[in-house]
């Protein structure tokens, strides 16, 4: 057993350490979360040096390493900046992940180069406004005519839909299937086709430089050839991204946690109440500790899961269990930190207050804690 | 152009706090962050700039521990082809003096066409490993170094001198350079390459190595030793303004205006 | 009776200060060693540098020589080699300088005598040359031993020592050049000015330095509004010059410009000495830097120790609030 980072590893961690501390300066995190805008100058420049391209394959202009490699640079860049971290971070959510395991290979070789290299942006539409933990069934529907699909629906909260070039769009394909989740597909689609139009969510909690948005579609006509996989196969491909994608959102909480952390104890330090550090009081320092005990002990839960993930050996139990443990201590993590901070926390100028209402996505996004725990309830059902 | 560029491994002190150890001869270094030292980071990037335009090989060399194997690891990762650690417990106690001498008994047996080196280290600021160098070499040097064009066997310099002033020497070739920082802008480590870096050997040398004697290494081999280090005494100190920033804005406002200045 | 040599440093018809701080120091420890104090110095139609010099030092050593019009640290090797080798000087001293650096450490390693750079302060303890320098950009001083030998080479940093005037009139003693032909390796071609800019920062009444600690070129405009309430001018350190957020014109120090505004605001600077170097003569001098220890603070009036960004901002809206 080996619980260390490796020397490359460690590599990697310092170099996207080294680029977010210089690019994500505390400046620009205040202006991004106050504009809600995309840090596109700041994605691009990431994406240049491979730090948005970890687990793609080098032949798709990615960086061939693992998941738990993705996890190290998606930690860093939360841990500098939760808002700027999380939107650099997602600029090509999911699309090369699902095409790599189902794509065909002329998809894959137009849409994920692109997307590796940051030069395209991507999002995934599964949520609905009448479906989000439950996707079982999806109100939009895709109809069949001659060589292309008709899409008509609507899709909520979908990351990155006002500024993406490619989406996947999770369609019922096969309205009368039982269960109705077997007749359900999974389309690519491009930005500016007839149909589609995208709005911006605004005045969202955190993350906001992570672009959220609608995405209405009327009469959206896709080539046949823009089926992802096989038809009525889009909601178990849907799972089974999730328990991919769900661990780098658990090393978002992580890194998440850290970053308020290491403000809260350098701020403990100084901070000076009744002739001494506040970090000599017993109530705050015990605090600190109990902050790192989480961190470390969700760190370890992620890198498992990204290390099954890597084995080959993906366990949907770890993976549930590492986001909602994650995403827990996040929210007590980035609490504490304000309460250490006193009545300064609770002024946006001092930053803790931002990792807080950004760490709140984390227990909701790509499954809520409850969704996860039903995970973790179902398989312990079947296993013990 | 085959290009040795020597860096240094040094603690970041620029905004920590330092303590002095209980040698009193040091700086307490638990808690600093180590990286490339900022002068050979800029002397690093303009190697790989040269190779990038006119081929070649750069090579990185430092003296120091074995955890100065991350310093050189960034080089590799920012462009080197090669790089060197000369390691060993008897050099500990080196001043510039001696890690000129470990570094030409080392370079003397390589192939090169020119060495960069920062213009000082940022930890002890000697400013003098270059020129050293180059003299131990038999070769010439130009320090302070701002831009480098080539031009027949000689390299054509601009030294930084003082008050915003520069001045144009030319340079025989093989030459050792010292560089200024802004000459570039250095480059971020990639994937790329820390990928490529990964696969490349660091090559460790010793004392045994590298033909010098113990007596020319560590604090004998040295011209400088340090008897003990100490918090300068402040000529005068600031009388500080404390306050909210409102409070201190007030008090500088009312400074200001009781010196006619608004 | 051996002696202490000063090199005299001149560019472009001017002797340069460090000159007469070295020679006003060399005077001293000349006196407490019991040796003589000449000043050497190098150059072509120098010879009115020599009678200034002579004013400070009992005997100047003066070689004139074309090749020695400016300072090329090939030629001036040879030539000081010479001198060293046929005087034995106690102590050799050259200025801490862009030309000091680039001669001192090759002669040294050439001659084989030890050498110490960058001095803040010197004394002989019996026969072993003691000597002081500065280490992490000022944040702590070195006290060193050289090793023994019979003649030493020190480096001496600029403002180091104030210079002063003594009553002396030495001699000057022509010595010839040994150099027979042109330097062959290293060759100097002309002075190159930077570009003038916009703004001269030596003549504005009131400065905002700003340093490292903005962090971010997006962080300019705050600054600059502060400077344009306060009826003044951006100024900065080397880094922000290096970073190409200002123009080389605007940098303060030794190797940007000297000044002595009315105000100088030090934002995010931490003083290290070639920084101060320019700007210590302010009339008035405020830093704000949020490291308590930063070395800016044993040289400013008023010290602030807090986030540049919360002062910034509001020192702004104050002024405003009162120039209404
Ligand atoms: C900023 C942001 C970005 C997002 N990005 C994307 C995206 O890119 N693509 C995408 O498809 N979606 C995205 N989502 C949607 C997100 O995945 C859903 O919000 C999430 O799955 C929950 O769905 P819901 O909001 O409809 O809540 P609901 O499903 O209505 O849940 C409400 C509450 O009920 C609980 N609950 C529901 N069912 C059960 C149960 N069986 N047992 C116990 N508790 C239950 C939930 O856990 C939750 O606490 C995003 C959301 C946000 C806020
Ligand atoms: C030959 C030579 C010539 C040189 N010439 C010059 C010269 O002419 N001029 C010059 O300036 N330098 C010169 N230098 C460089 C000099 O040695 C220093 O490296 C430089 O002055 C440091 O600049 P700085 O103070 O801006 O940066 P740093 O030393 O990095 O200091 C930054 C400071 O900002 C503070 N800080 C950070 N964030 C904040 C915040 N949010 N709020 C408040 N404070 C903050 C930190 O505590 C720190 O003290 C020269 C060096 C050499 C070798």
């Amino acid at each position: 057993m080996n619980f260390e980072l490796n020397e490359e590893q460690k590599e990697i961690k310092r170099a996207v350490r080294e680029f977010c501390e210089k690019e994500f300066t505390p400046e620009l995190a205040l202006e991004f979360d106050e504009k809600e805008e995309f840090p596109m100058a700041l994605y691009k420049k990431a994406a240049k040096l491979g730090f948005t391209s970890m687990r793609l394959p080098e032949e798709y202009g990615g960086q061939g390493y693992g998941l738990l490699e993705d996890c190290i640079v998606v930690e860093e860049v939360c841990r500098v900046d939760p808002g700027l971290g999380v939107a650099v971070s997602l600029g090509n959510l999911m699309v090369p992940d699902i095409l790599l395991k189902h794509g065909t290979e002329e998809q894959r070789k137009k849409y994920i180069p692109p997307l590796a290299r940051g030069e395209a942006i991507s999002a995934a539409a599964f949520s609905e406004p009448e479906h989000g933990s439950d996707i079982t069934r999806m109100d939009t529907t895709a109809v069949k005519s001659g060589n292309e699909w008709v899409v008509n629906g609507s899709k909520e909260f979908i990351t990155n839909a006002p500024v993406a070039d490619t989406f996947i769009v999770l369609c019922q394909t096969d309205p009368n299937a039982t269960p109705s989740h077997k007749g359900q597909s999974i389309f690519l689609m491009e930005k500016e086709t007839p149909g589609m139009e995208a709005t911006k969510l605004k005045r969202k909690m955190g993350i906001k430089p992570c672009i959220t948005g609608s995405l209405a579609l009327s009469d959206v006509k896709v080539p046949k050839s823009n089926l992802v996989g096989e038809l009525n196969k889009g909601f178990y491909y849907a799972l089974e991204l999730f328990n991919e994608t769900r661990i780098a959102v658990a090393a978002q909480a992580v890194g998440m946690s850290q970053g308020a952390f290491e403000r809260a104890f350098q701020y403990a330090k100084t901070r000076k109440q009744f002739g001494s550090p506040i970090i000599k009081f017993q109530g705050v320092s015990f605090k600190l500790a109990d902050m790192a005990i989480k961190i470390e002990a969700a760190r370890m839960l992620t890198r498992k899961a990204a290390w099954l993930f890597d084995q080959g050996r993906l366990d949907p139990t770890a993976t549930s269990m590492a986001k909602a443990f994650a995403g827990r201590a996040a929210m007590e993590v980035t609490d504490e930190a304000i309460q250490v901070y006193g009545g300064y926390g609770y002024l946006a100028d001092y930053h803790v207050e931002r990792f807080h209402r950004c760490a709140k996505i984390t227990e909701i996004y790509e499954g809520t804690t409850e969704m996860q725990k039903l995970t973790i309830i179902n398989r312990l059902m079947k296993t013990m | 152009m085959d290009i040795i560029v020597c860096v240094k491994h040094v603690p970041e002190t620029a905004e920590a706090e330092i303590k002095i150890d209980a040698t009193g001869k040091a700086i307490e270094k638990t808690g600093l962050v180590f990286d490339i030292n900022e002068w050979d980071d800029y002397a690093l990037e303009e190697a790989v700039r040269i190779k990038e335009k006119s081929g070649g090989t750069v090579t990185a060399i430092t003296v120091g521990p074995e955890d100065t194997d991350s310093t050189l690891r960034k080089c590799l990762a920012r462009g080197a082809d090669k790089a060197m650690r000369l390691t060993d417990p008897k050099f500990q106690g080196s001043d510039s003096y001696a890690i000129a001498k470990i570094l030409q008994s080392t370079i003397k047996g390589l192939s090169f066409d020119l060495i960069l080196t920062g213009a000082l280290a940022g930890d002890d600021g000697y400013t003098m490993v270059g020129p050293i160098l180059a003299e131990l070499l038999g070769i010439q040097h130009a320090t302070m170094v701002k831009k480098i064009e080539f031009d027949d066997g000689v390299a054509k310099v601009n030294r930084e001198l003082e008050g915003g002033l520069e001045e144009k020497t030319e340079v025989k070739m093989p030459a050792v350079l010292s560089i200024q920082t802004g000459i570039n802008e250095p480059r971020y480590v990639s994937i790329m390459g820390i990928r490529k870096a990964m696969k490349k050997e660091i090559k460790v040398l010793g004392l045994a190595d590298i033909g010098l004697s113990e007596s020319e290494v560590g604090e004998t081999g040295s011209w400088i030793k340090v008897e003990k280090i100490f918090v300068p005494p402040a000529e005068k100190q600031a009388e500080f303004i404390k306050g909210s920033p409102e409070e201190v804005t007030t008090k500088i406002a009312e400074i200001l205006k009781s010196r006619g200045l608004i | 009776m051996t002696e202490i040599f000063v090199l005299a440093e001149h560019r472009q018809g001017q002797i340069r200060d460090i000159t007469f701080e070295m020679l006003t120091k060399g005077k001293e420890l000349a006196e407490k060693t019991n040796t003589d104090l000449t000043a050497v110095l190098l150059g072509k139609d120098v010879k009115e540098h020599a009678k200034t010099i002579s004013e400070y030092a009992k005997k100047v050593f003066l070689v004139e020589d074309a090749k020695l019009e400016n300072f090329n640290s090939e030629a001036y090797q040879k030539v000081l080699s010479n001198l060293t080798k046929e005087h034995k000087p106690l102590l050799t001293m050259i200025g801490h300088t862009s030309f000091g650096v680039d001669l001192a450490p090759s002669l040294a390693a050439a001659l084989k005598l030890p050498l110490a750079t960058d001095c803040i302060d010197l004394a002989f303890e019996g026969e072993t040359l003691v000597i002081t320098r500065q280490m992490y950009g000022g944040k702590v001083n070195v006290k060193a031993k050289v090793r023994k030998s019979e003649s030493y080479i020190v480096t001496v940093r600029q403002a180091a020592f104030a210079a002063q005037k003594p009553n002396i009139s030495g001699e000057t003693m022509e010595v010839s050049s040994p150099l027979t032909e042109e330097t062959t390796e290293k060759r100097f071609i002309e002075y190159v000015s930077p570009p003038p800019g916009g703004v001269d920062i030596t003549a504005a009444e009131v400065l905002v330095g700003i340093g490292r600690g903005i962090k971010d070129e997006s962080n300019m405009p705050m600054v600059e509004e502060l400077a344009k309430a306060l009826g003044g001018v951006l100024a900065c350190s080397r880094p922000i010059v290096d970073k190409g957020w200002l123009s080389t014109d605007r940098q303060v120090g030794s190797s940007g410009k000297t000044v002595k505004p009315k105000l100088y605001i030090a934002l995010g600077i931490s003083g290290a000495f070639q920084h101060v170097l320019g700007m210590k003569n302010s009339d008035l001098i405020i830093a704000v830097n949020k490291d308590s220890n930063a070395p800016i603070f044993s040289f400013a009036d008023y010290g602030v120790v807090d986030d540049l960004f919360k002062i910034a901002p509001a020192l702004k809206d104050k002024i405003q609030e009162l120039k209404g």
